[in-house]
């Protein structure tokens, strides 16, 4: 295995070490914020860590050669991910928001900070993509090459979009949700108004999704079709459900 | 010295021993390692056996329940002792950790926040590199 699968293997058993602790916490904590336990939204980011640096882990140690350009992404996304995971953790501690917390200057920053390493991550999709679509020597079919790279591509320039709104606004909801309102199961989002999680979520997902679809359809004829229409349709679903947040209507009304 | 300024000085001097256990580099220029693996440890286990061979008898206090361990730690001597067992139990932890970080060959990027994690909540750190060490482990059977 190469230095820098090994280092993305390490921060997804890192992440997942986070979750182990999230859920001893939760046995001890009662304290909400939002009607959401504080536990909760650490918990649900080192989930996504876990995810998010198996699958890079999983394309570059079948990249055939581990160079600095390499290295030094895999660096920053492990710089970003530590500074975001402490931050969400120490705020989830003291009972208050991370995203969206501009309450005084310090606040401020910080939140500023954590989109450098949201946008640090996100970026790093899109290069380590673009060295699988690139990398003849991969150990990795044409097609599948293709499929991460494709793949990988769509989860930056949906994410950028997603993401890009969801900062520009002072909180993921279009509408305000009543009290005590109903939210889909696990995720927690929002079942009576606008939520743009939902679209953010499969934006970022296409890194898992496309490159899957093209493992099943690797080495038939019409695999690049596929993939590419899979792609095609994907994308426009995240659209629609980001333009439904948009709208103010919930993914799923409960 | 005083209490306070017994208290002072462990604090003084465990900062620079993680300030090198962290940021140092290990191996070719790894003589700065006596520094926290050996010579701040030393200090601050000469230190808390002084003050609790010394004050230990006259608190009053004991480890039997929360109150007596609550009147151990109303005395200021043994209070400092407490402390600077934290701080020399977690500084020697963390350098036992580290050099099983080494070993994983997990990044100094990686190892820095954990290692911070052990100075300020000792034992929640090495939960963390434990549980990572053990699914690496199982990972790559």
């Amino acid at each position: 295995m190469t230095g820098s699968a090994k280092q993305l293997w390490h921060l997804a058993a890192i992440s997942a070490a986070m979750m182990a602790l999230g859920l001893i916490w939760a046995m001890f904590e009662g304290r909400s914020y939002q009607e959401t336990l504080v536990w909760i939204k650490p918990l649900k980011f080192a989930l996504s860590f876990v995810i998010y640096f198996a699958t890079l882990a999983l394309v570059v140690a079948r990249l055939s050669k581990d160079n600095l350009a390499l290295r030094g992404t895999v660096w920053a996304t492990a710089a970003a991910f530590w500074f975001e995971m402490i931050y969400i953790t120490a705020q989830a501690i003291q009972g208050q928001a991370s995203h969206y917390n501009i309450g005084d200057p310090l606040h401020a920053a910080l939140y500023a900070l954590m989109g450098v390493g949201a946008v640090t991550l996100t970026l790093s999709i899109a290069v380590i993509g673009w060295m699988a679509l690139r990398d003849k020597n991969a150990r990795l079919s044409a097609d599948l090459r293709h499929g991460v790279g494709i793949g990988f591509l769509l989860a930056f320039g949906l994410t950028l979009i997603t993401a890009a709104t969801l900062s520009s606004m002072s909180g993921h909801f279009v509408g305000i949700p009543p009290k005590g309102a109903a939210v889909i199961p696990f995720f927690g989002w929002s079942a009576s108004v606008g939520d743009l999680r939902p679209s953010h979520f499969m934006a970022l997902h296409a890194m898992q999704v496309i490159p899957l679809i093209a493992i099943w359809v690797q080495g038939r004829k019409s695999a690049r079709s596929w993939i590419i229409a899979v792609s095609v349709i994907y994308a426009a679903l995240t659209m629609a459900l980001y333009v439904q947040a948009l709208m103010g209507l919930p993914i799923w009304r409960l | 010295m005083t209490a306070e300024q017994l208290f002072a000085l462990a604090n003084a001097a465990v900062l620079p021993a993680w300030a090198i256990l962290i940021l140092a580099p290990r191996g070719r220029w790894g003589w700065v390692d006596i520094i926290p693996r050996v010579m701040i440890p030393a200090l601050l286990s000469a230190l808390y056996a002084g003050l609790i061979l010394t004050y230990v008898h006259g608190s009053g206090g004991g480890f039997g329940s929360i109150a007596l361990v609550r009147q151990l730690f109303a005395h200021d001597h043994v209070l400092v002792a407490g402390w600077v067992h934290y701080l020399a139990f977690d500084l020697m932890v963390g350098v036992m950790m580290a050099a099983k970080m080494d070993q994983m060959g997990l990044s100094r990027l990686s190892q820095a926040p954990l290692l911070m994690l052990i100075f300020l909540f000792g034992p929640l750190g090495v939960l963390l590199i434990w549980v990572t060490e053990w699914l690496m482990r199982w990972g790559t059977k």
